[in-house]
């Protein structure tokens, strides 16, 4: 896959606050990027960086083969869907998404086709002469996301966008992106705090305080960071005597314990040799916020 | 070439129908300084009749053509400060700013100086309806006290309206393009309102303030669009005096209402006001456009 993206020793600084510092990674044609990392961390720093609504201090940020000053190139090629949504309340979904479509040049036509497409993907038709203002924080995200899309991008940017969406919401979203990244090889890049959006990534990379501290495929990480959980849900009344006299340490859960081991082969090992003493059990990878606070020391859920 | 063109177009169509979507904008634009005049005529016609009346001394005049003199000067007043303060009270680039809804148009593919100017011609169309609903309400109220404008006098009233407004919106873009703060816009807004009418000779006639106020005011472009405004809603009166008064006289009250402006003691001519007050609005129009290609070639730091 051809590489979309390419930073090299990204640096910036607000004063003596640095926000980026020497931010390196590459994104690939078609893949879901995830940045994962706290609020403050440097990810939106990085994104406003990659639009270029930010100068950086130094280092190389080049999109789709242009250098990111040349926004007249790129910008044509991407879309963005803020953490806040920036669309005018107090005019209708279909006037927002209209007026920001012909400053990319789409003609009527294009334009009718592509928002029928994505407001029937979204369930979204109904409400299209809605004022945006009325509508429910999930409604107006799924307009955010239209409004990005409109103009059939190359690269979508997420930053933080499903905060606050219902289940139901999130899965419409994610099945469109889904499908444009299987069909139109739709690259996305996405920046959260939460575990669950960056599981289902290509490939993550953990951010925390303008570094790269960690990346690479979330099985990668979590086999990396995170290690494998034995949960022992039903067992032999000796079975925790057993644990204490080898000094193996494990941790109450609602349901039974946990024992944490380095990596699966390891768990299924001990699982193999005590199963006398286990009748009900599972091993599980740890998750991206087991990885988070193994490579940062930082509780991702507590953000 | 086309392209620029459809998304100034878009640009400026979404800047003017987000302003006029709220009914309550285009409304307390309007309000305010039918609020003024109504002010301006409770308090002070009787106080300028009196003037005019002293002036003019044993002399008699109409009742009618003084209403009429009177109530131009108070509309010419009116329509001066308005022609500013609407401008500078109803910039979408501001509200945007303040809400970063204006970082959505920056990642798009239009050059930020259309992004401006679309903001700009915007605000000054705005501002355009705003003073031609207030002219209109103010040619309503002269037609019932006394009416003496001829058409060529509406016509060139127009035109200042037309130069006024956009002098006015391209000084308060330019403003607006160098801060994003709601505090800043708050008092600029404010200050314009309060200050504007007094400095531009609106509220009080220049000729009655002291030797170095009139000289400063003398230094400022609203001030010879405020004179041409009193040229035009009061020549027409003026001259109807002049039927029934000596001319000296008449003279006197084109002198101490501000029909005729002097510039450290040198009478300014009409062509000249006309000509500082475009030649303000063209200037300002360059600064604007000057800053905002700056601004496009650079992001922010």
């Amino acid at each position: 896959m051809n590489k979309v993206i390419e930073i090299t020793d990204l640096h910036k600084s607000y004063g003596d606050k640095t926000a980026v510092d020497g931010l390196s990674f590459s994104v690939r044609e078609g893949e879901l990027f995830a940045f994962l990392g706290v609020n403050g961390a440097g990810k939106s720093t990085t994104i406003n960086i990659l639009v270029g609504v930010l100068r950086p201090d130094s280092g190389s940020v080049i999109v789709l083969g242009h250098p990111v000053a040349d926004k007249m190139a790129i910008l044509p090629s991407i879309g963005i869907v803020f953490q806040q949504s920036v669309l005018d309340k107090r005019l209708s979904v279909y006037d927002n998404i209209y007026y920001r479509a012909l400053l990319y040049g789409l003609s009527r036509d294009e334009f009718a086709q592509n928002l029928d497409f994505l407001s029937s993907r979204l369930e979204l038709r109904d409400i299209l002469k809605r004022p945006l203002g009325k509508l429910s924080g999930g409604q107006r995200r799924k307009v955010d996301l239209v409004r990005a899309l409109i103009h059939q991008p190359k690269i979508l940017i997420l930053d933080e966008p499903t905060t606050g969406l219902d289940p139901l919401t999130r899965k419409l979203v994610w099945g469109l992106l889904e499908d444009l990244r299987k069909k139109e090889k739709l690259t996305v890049i996405l920046t959260t705090h939460y575990m669950e959006e960056a599981s289902i990534a290509d490939y993550v990379a953990l951010i925390d305080q303008g570094k790269m501290v960690a990346e690479g495929t979330p099985i990668e990480l979590k086999e990396r960071y995170a290690g494998d959980f034995l949960r022992a849900y039903r067992y032999q009344a000796d079975f925790l005597s057993l644990l204490g006299e080898q000094r193996i340490e494990y941790k109450k859960i609602k349901q039974g314990i946990e024992i944490k081991f380095r990596n699966t082969k390891m768990a299924m090992n001990f699982l193999t040799k005590h199963s006398d003493y286990i009748e009900d059990a599972e091993i599980v990878k740890g998750t991206m916020d087991d990885v988070f606070l193994c490579v940062t020391g930082k509780e991702l859920s507590e953000q | 070439m086309k392209r620029a063109v459809q998304s100034f177009s878009a640009l400026f169509r979404r800047n003017l129908k987000l302003y006029f979507k709220d009914p309550m904008t285009f409304f307390v634009s309007l309000i305010t300084p039918i609020i003024l005049l109504v002010l301006f005529i409770t308090f002070l016609r009787s106080n300028y009749e009196q003037t005019i009346l002293r002036i003019i001394g044993d002399f008699t005049i109409e009742k009618k053509l003084l209403d009429g003199f009177t109530g131009g000067w108070l509309f010419s007043s009116v329509l001066a400060t308005s022609c500013i303060t609407v401008s500078f009270c109803s910039g979408v680039m501001i509200v945007d700013k303040i809400n970063n809804a204006d970082t959505d148009f920056l990642v798009t593919p239009v050059p930020r100086y259309l992004l401006q100017l679309s903001y700009c011609l915007a605000n000054l169309v705005s501002t355009l309806i705003v003073c031609f609903a207030l002219l209109s309400i103010g040619l309503i109220y002269l037609a019932i006290v006394g009416f003496y404008l001829t058409l060529a006098d509406v016509l060139l009233v127009i035109v200042d309206v037309l130069l006024t407004s956009a002098f006015a919106s391209m000084l308060a873009n330019l403003i607006w393009s160098f801060t994003r703060s709601q505090g800043v816009n708050s008092g600029i807004c404010t200050l314009v309102s309060a200050l504007y009418g007094f400095i531009c000779g609106a509220y009080m006639p220049i000729a009655s303030m002291g030797e170095g106020v009139q000289n400063f005011t003398a230094l400022l472009p609203g001030t010879y669009s405020t004179v041409l405004f009193r040229r035009y809603f009061l020549e027409g009166a003026l001259k109807e005096m002049e039927g029934s008064l000596p001319l000296p006289l008449v003279e006197g009250i084109r002198d101490g209402f501000d029909v005729n402006f002097y510039f450290f003691g040198m009478e300014v001519p009409m062509y000249a006001s006309y000509l500082i007050v475009a030649g303000a609005a063209i200037l300002m129009l360059l600064l604007f456009v000057l800053v905002s290609i700056l601004q496009g070639r650079r992001t922010r730091k």
